[in-house]
């Protein structure tokens, strides 16, 4: 008698157990769900384009330090104001780096400045493929590559 | 500093800490035949163990995906239910005077795991350490496959153990970790090279043999080494895990082709030399043949399977013993699925599968959102690498494909395998934290 008691309030745990584990799951999924919908979602969506520059660093602050700069696929950079990036710093020549997309990936290339372009520290001497990420330096501005 | 709490973590961890005090007393009535609730020592430090770590993620203010730890925690807690329900001196340690059984070892594991989950989730504010010393962590990786083949012991043919005393570790885990950086590393920086140059040879265009050079050579090596001390799931794992991250780093269909050409004339040469991996897969063809000798692992784990049914036999109430000891010989380790299986049914494996379908999904999510290439190819190289190890090994309990002996991450008992998946989990919280830093700012939406 005893016996079949346990017997039947065993199965009614088991039961009970996988039962529980399938609410986990369903809330797993409920989250996912919600996630997927979320405004933050559409957010992060809407920034795709094909890329922006973060500013690292900027001692004139123009273009100002922690901003973002969204690109189109042609970018010339340079010390004119008719540049599409214009960067307010003695060290940055009048018309210094052009950085464009091409196809699937960004290349940077250095128009004949005075003081160079560099790409993660090393100065570049031809047009150089960029992956997101990478650090570009022209006169005293960092900016960085990024998605 | 405003507090972020992570909610959506919170609500996630309270049924599945719920859990595992329940499958314990459900495990201790069933066994015993007493209505009493046992001993909770070990499911208490476990919910414990879970809940600081979310309070500690919440305390230092990390913003990164809020359903990995729910999801591991899941993994470890059925784990952990299994392996108390299983004789504890299956394993377990003898070490400072203490003498542990297998479920207290594995908690003390995930107690080390959880520690470093958390230092690699709140250290790795910047991913420099990992990208910039890419050959150093190459070069620590080879060296401790070196050590394994110098100083290792072999246990059941295969040869990954180093014995450190107290503890003995299985450097294989650490190399999985190491490898998938400093691929990630490599794939970051040489990503668009790798994409533009081409080499034609007849229809094929192959890679630009240059730029792969060191990555293949590193490869090259390791399955070298891995193949010598015979441990051929790590060698699968390792493969599929590189496979896909070149994939998804180049996006092109031929390297993935080139590889499984290589993979089944790989495959085809091992069975040609290798005298073990004949039997394993001759034991998968027809594990009948001999099923009380080299049969007899597979064979008793297909009859778990089958006792399992659907609904299963109830927790505690499987595993039929035979002779006194066990069926499945490493049930604790390489068979832990089967185990689950028998005792929760097909609709438990098939909970269990959902939850790593789970971590997968937001895994590659993660990688998704990342903030930069390596951020990204970081992500997907863990989560492959989790991803397919499961599957491995799930798929080998069941028959699917010839068995390799590796652990089912989380779940399987396994010091060395628990501590190198958290840290993968540390890795993937690092990389999510950063991507939602990055857009919050932004946005001017400080939560």
């Amino acid at each position: 008698m005893t016996g079949d008691v346990l017997r039947v309030l065993l199965l009614v745990l088991q039961l009970g157990f996988v039962a529980l584990l399938y609410l986990v799951l369903m809330r797993f999924a409920a989250t996912m769900l919600r996630d997927l919908r979320s405004a933050e979602e559409a957010q992060i969506a809407s920034r795709s384009g094909i890329g922006r520059l973060s500013v690292l660093e900027s001692p004139e602050d123009e273009p100002p330090a922690g901003s973002t700069i969204a690109l189109g696929p042609i970018n010339s950079i340079g010390r004119n104001v008719n540049n599409t990036i214009y960067v307010e710093d003695d060290f940055v020549s009048t018309n210094h780096a052009m950085l464009t997309f091409r196809g699937r990936s960004w290349f940077i290339e250095d128009q004949g400045s005075t003081n160079g372009t560099y790409v993660n520290g090393h100065r570049i001497d031809r047009p150089v493929a960029l992956s997101f990420g990478d650090e570009l330096t022209v006169g005293r501005v960092r900016m960085r590559l990024d998605r | 500093m405003r507090i972020t709490w992570r909610g959506t973590e919170l609500g996630l961890l309270i049924p599945i800490l719920l859990i595992v005090p329940f499958g314990f007393v459900v495990t201790h009535i069933a066994m015993s035949g007493v209505l009493e609730p046992g001993p909770l020592e070990l499911a208490l430090g476990y919910v414990g163990l879970i809940a600081g770590a979310h309070l500690a993620l919440v305390a230092f203010g990390h913003r990164g995906d809020q359903l990995l730890l729910p999801a591991v925690g899941a993994l470890g807690g059925i784990g952990l239910i299994m392996l108390n329900r299983l004789p504890q001196d299956l394993a377990g340690t003898r070490a400072f005077g203490l003498e542990l059984g297998m479920a207290s070892t594995q908690l003390l594991w995930f107690g080390v795991g959880v520690v470093v989950m958390l230092a690699v989730a709140v250290g790795l504010r910047d991913d420099g350490i990992l990208r910039h010393y890419k050959y150093t962590w190459a070069a620590i990786g080879i060296g401790l496959l070196v050590a394994t083949m110098v100083f290792g012991y072999e246990v059941n043919g295969a040869r990954l153990w180093i014995d450190l005393g107290p503890v003995s570790v299985q450097p294989g885990e650490i190399i999985k970790v190491v490898l998938v950086i400093f691929v990630a590393a490599y794939l970051a920086e040489t990503r668009t090279l790798l994409t533009s140059a081409r080499m034609r040879i007849g229809f094929i265009s192959i890679p630009p043999l240059p730029y792969f050079l060191p990555m293949l050579a590193l490869f090259a090596i390791v399955m070298l080494i891995v193949v010598r001390l015979n441990d051929l799931g790590t060698a699968l794992l390792f493969f599929g895990t590189f496979l896909t991250m070149l994939f998804v780093a180049t996006g092109r269909r031929s390297y993935v082709l080139l590889g499984l050409l290589l993979f089944a004339g790989g495959s085809y040469a091992a069975y040609q030399l290798f005298g073990h991996v004949q039997t394993r897969f001759d034991i998968w063809l027809d594990p009948f043949a001999d099923p009380l000798g080299r049969g007899f692992q597979p064979v008793r784990a297909l009859y778990a399977l089958g006792r399992g049914g659907i609904f299963g036999e109830g927790l505690g109430q499987g595993l039929v013993t035979l002779g006194g000891g066990l069926t499945i010989p490493f049930v604790h380790t390489d068979f832990i699925f089967a185990a689950i299986a028998e005792e929760l049914g097909l609709v438990g494996a098939f909970a269990l599968l959902g939850v790593v379908a789970v971590f997968v999904f937001r895994g590659l999510r993660i990688a998704a959102l990342a903030r930069d290439d390596f951020g990204g190819l970081l992500a997907v190289g863990v989560t492959t690498s989790l991803g397919i190890q499961a599957l491995i090994i799930i798929a080998g309990n069941t028959k699917l494909i010839p068995l390799t002996g590796i652990t089912l991450p989380f779940v399987s008992y396994g010091g060395s395998s628990v501590v190198a998946s958290f840290a993968m989990v540390g890795l993937l919280l690092a990389v999510s934290h950063r991507s939602r830093v990055g857009t919050d700012a932004e946005a001017g939406l400080d939560r």
